[in-house]
């Protein structure tokens, strides 16, 4: 069975220790006086951190994040210096903003993807004057439409999310949706019964549908 | 009819299961909320069928996460500028200097932290001929960890051309166990310890011979707490820090 993570999170003034941590899949993070090992941290414990404003947490953020909004980035400008910049950019803007995150209102991964979209946006929009101002003078029209950034940001965190389920679940959806297999298939070749491969299928999709709700519902 | 089942929305966007009977295509048909629920869940199984994957390998994270710091430091400390010096000595890192170590970020954002920079280390610089022969080639504050008491000063100095770090720290020690002084890289995996921090909290410690010429990203001074346990590792415990500008 699997077990979510269970986290005694005690906020006193100037300090945030996690008293511990019930996980079987990973270490417990290790408290040694008011240190912190961020890297044992469940996002909830992140989050926390962040929004208080430990340095060592947001390094730990960065670690953890900073692949994903790169490749966003990079993905949608097709530029790895833009992906770099707008890496850098989303997040000092974070840090310096933590006050504006609120746990309560969705997951710190989420937040940061939405500054990202935001930083993209005005990236791309910058980019459109430029191109305009080429066409106006070179007289040209002739116009790549490429993916919109919403939906090329959608697929890039359903992959992340995809590969981050947990086993059966993950595995099932990612053999009915990145190798096209049948569920009938799946349930043979994981040797489990149908009536559970597809039960699997629909709580992953809904669990994909939560998350992406999540990403998407920060104004910023 | 009621709403359609969470269930048979999932089955319906999945194409698993019975199709939806004539009954449940009708509800569809006049309701909005379920036939938006089956277009987002039927968007999302479509788009997961298309992964996009993240490439970690490809991100340059540790010049990211320098040019993250050196930006963040230099608000942290912005008050310096009130009075910044009209001409930043020549040992103070210029604006073509920094590009040059992080050749991919060339943002004006970088070049403008980098000005900003300048002037903070210009500020922060005495061009001493105080002591004899003790040239200080950068200046900064060390700052209370959370939960910590304490502040200080870390230096970059020259003693008769060997560079050094002078350290001077307003803490009380901690009764039963020491202090040491690190130097910790921006990675925060790698370290070199520097030595012990006597009780009055001023010591001077000569560079490992690897960073004499440059810092080579070891440029957090750090200070832990130290039980007397024999471990030679850094206990993960730290009083003050502060970061070098590169």
């Amino acid at each position: 069975m699997t077990q979510s993570s269970h986290a005694q999170i005690v906020v006193e003034p100037g300090r945030v220790r996690v008293i511990s941590v019930v996980d079987e899949a990973r270490l417990e993070p290790q408290v040694v006086g008011e240190y912190i090992d961020w890297r044992a941290a469940t996002e909830t414990e992140l989050s926390i951190g962040f929004a208080r404003g430990d340095e060592a947490c947001l390094q730990e953020v960065f670690r953890r994040l900073a692949p994903l909004i790169y490749t966003i980035a990079y993905r949608t400008l097709d530029s790895s210096s833009d992906g770099e910049e707008i890496t850098q950019e989303v997040f000092v803007s974070a840090w310096r903003a933590r006050d504006n995150y609120q746990a309560e209102k969705g997951s710190l991964s989420g937040w940061l993807i939405g500054i990202t979209r935001h930083r993209i946006a005005d990236r791309q929009r910058a980019r459109g004057r430029d191109l305009r101002l080429v066409q106006a003078v070179t007289n040209t029209t002739d116009q790549v439409q490429p993916e919109t950034l919403s939906t090329l940001v959608d697929r890039i965190v359903l992959t992340e999310e995809i590969g981050r389920l947990p086993h059966p679940r993950g595995t099932i959806l990612q053999l009915a949706f990145w190798e096209g297999r049948s569920y009938p298939q799946i349930a043979e070749q994981l040797d489990l019964p149908l009536g559970t491969v597809k039960s699997h299928a629909r709580r992953a999709l809904r669990h994909l549908r939560t998350q992406l709700a999540e990403v998407t519902s920060w104004p910023t | 009819m009621a709403h359609l089942s969470p269930d048979r929305l999932a089955d319906s966007a999945l194409g698993i299961d019975d199709p939806l009977t004539a009954a449940e295509q009708n509800h569809l048909a006049s309701c909005a909320e379920c036939r938006d629920e089956l277009g987002e869940l039927s968007r999302i199984a479509h788009l997961s069928r298309q992964p996009e994957r993240v490439a970690p390998q490809l991100v340059p994270t540790d010049a990211i996460w320098q040019s993250i710091q050196v930006q963040l430091a230099s608000q942290a400390t912005a008050p310096a500028t009130t009075e910044p010096s009209p001409e930043p000595p020549p040992s103070a890192p210029t604006i073509a200097e920094l590009p040059r170590r992080t050749p991919k970020l060339r943002s004006w954002f970088l070049v403008a932290a980098a000005a900003v920079f300048g002037l903070i280390i210009g500020a922060g610089i005495t061009t001493v001929a105080v002591r004899d022969r003790v040239e200080v080639t950068s200046s900064i504050p060390l700052d209370a960890l959370p939960g910590q008491t304490g502040r200080g000063t870390a230096e970059l100095i020259r003693d008769r051309g060997r560079p050094e770090l002078r350290v001077q720290i307003d803490a009380p020690p901690t009764r039963d166990r020491y202090r040491e002084v690190w130097l910790i890289n921006a990675d925060g995996q790698r370290m070199y310890p520097l030595g012990v921090l006597p009780d009055d909290g001023r010591a001077t410690y000569p560079l490992p011979p690897a960073l004499a010429g440059q810092l080579q990203g070891f440029n957090i001074v750090d200070v832990s707490i130290e039980p007397y346990d024999g471990n030679p590792a850094h206990s993960r415990e730290s009083q003050v820090r502060g970061v070098l500008p590169t």
